[in-house]
């Protein structure tokens, strides 16, 4: 998926394939859909501080394990994030496309893998407090919105039963 | 009629030379202060003044800029609704709802409206709200050539001459026999004169804000380099006057001091 407005000139460092096969080495899942409307829809704008650019989303589901991918502006672009949570834990969160100029330092793996092992508190932010990069706050900021988005609608799926 | 206690020297032509060319420059530095005031004023709080939503749509503005209407619009009916695709915009009835590269046709479809462009799906609610964009290259690298309804009402795509269907929530595709009949292909209509003059004016007004307009005002940028060297010379002039006002200041007093 691709917001509006996005600039050609994009570093594309993992496809929606490769993510998947990632997610899910064996068996692909067949996509779902989750909406955005009421409450849910709610949430998710008070996490990123703006709604969403769109009513539904579509994931993957396999035993406790969902795989997401979800866009967020940085600084004037969407950059598109792949996240698997299992058993309400990210397990991986990845830039697949980043289109900003510049802090694309976030999708070096030795920034995203802080957010392996991160769950939702109580309050319902995200438990793992994430350091930032000089240059690049925006990004991270982005990323860590989406993290928590992620594990939000992991919750709200249903994935979490199984499904 | 001078009043009493003040020299007529110090009104109309009696007064002196840097007194009156302080007096004509003033005049005009005022307007450029009060203007770039109120212009100032207004950028920094664009926000709130909503100045960077919208668009300008004089047509005068519009011409002096130098935009100009799309080399071509696609448009096609759907239901009671027009989608149209002009340059990379995308339109439901008069309205900008997305980007899209290269529209190849829109369908209504499980109470959506479906719009092809050349590498993605972009599905709308009829109040043109993005519902999802799908990526068509997870079916495969080959752009879209078309869109089309089964009989049954769902989505159709071909893509390099071969035929995907999709199941009712475009969630999941299957390739089909490429002999299949598919009964109806979108295909491009001419719209109204009234959609089509509407869809050119927003096309053009599209790129120039409020915002953009007033910034371009403010800097003289919108006379071009002509308009940037006038402003440069208000300013000096402004900077003559606090220079010339000083001046006149200074030599007031020493006048006076010998008077006294």
């Amino acid at each position: 998926m691709t917001l509006p407005g996005f600039a050609p000139a994009a570093s594309v460092y993992e496809t929606q394939a490769e993510f998947l096969q990632r997610a899910f080495s064996k068996t692909q899942p067949a996509p779902a859909i989750i909406w955005l409307s009421g409450e849910r829809k709610t949430n998710v704008s008070q996490m990123l501080g703006h709604d969403y650019p769109a009513m539904r989303l579509r994931y993957w589901c396999q035993a406790e394990r969902s795989a997401w991918i979800l866009e967020e502006i940085g600084k004037e672009l969407p950059i598109t994030v792949g996240v698997i949570i299992d058993q309400d834990y990210i397990q991986s969160l990845r830039v697949l496309t980043y289109r900003e100029n510049r802090g694309g330092e976030v999708a070096s793996p030795a920034f995203s893998d802080q957010f392996n092992g991160a769950s939702l508190a109580a309050s319902g932010a995200l438990d793992t407090e994430i350091d930032g990069i000089s240059g690049a706050t925006l990004s991270v900021h982005a990323l860590t919105r989406l993290a928590n988005v992620a594990l939000f609608l992991h919750g709200e799926s249903g994935c979490t039963d199984g499904a | 009629m001078a009043k009493a206690g003040v020299p007529m020297a110090r009104k109309g032509n009696g007064a002196s030379v840097p007194r009156r060319l302080h007096r004509f420059i003033g005049v005009i530095a005022a307007l450029y202060v009060i203007f770039m005031v109120f212009s100032g004023l207004a950028i920094n709080h664009s926000n709130r003044l909503g100045l960077d939503q919208g668009h300008v749509s004089q047509a005068f503005l519009l011409d002096w800029y130098g935009l100009k209407a799309p080399e071509h619009i696609q448009s096609f009916a759907v239901g009671d609704d027009w989608v149209s695709f002009a340059g990379s915009q995308l339109y439901l009835n008069d309205m900008v709802v997305s980007t899209v590269i290269h529209g190849k046709g829109a369908v209504s479809g499980n109470g959506m409206i479906i719009a092809a462009g050349i590498d993605e799906l972009i599905l709308l609610d009829h109040d043109g709200k993005l519902i999802e964009r799908i990526a068509w290259a997870a079916q495969g690298p080959e752009p879209v050539e078309s869109i089309g309804l089964q009989a049954d009402g769902s989505v159709t795509v071909k893509a390099a001459g071969q035929l995907w269907l999709a199941d009712a929530e475009l969630l999941n595709w299957r390739q089909a026999e490429a002999s299949s009949n598919i009964p109806f292909w979108s295909e491009t209509t001419a719209p109204p004169d009234s959609l089509r003059q509407s869809i050119e004016q927003q096309y053009r007004g599209g790129e120039l804000s409020p915002l953009q307009l007033l910034l371009d005002f403010h800097s003289g940028r919108i006379f071009g380099t002509a308009g940037v060297v006038v402003y440069d010379f208000l300013a000096l002039a402004v900077g003559f006057l606090a220079i010339s006002g000083l001046f006149l200041w200074a030599r007031g007093r020493r006048n006076g001091k010998r008077k006294g």
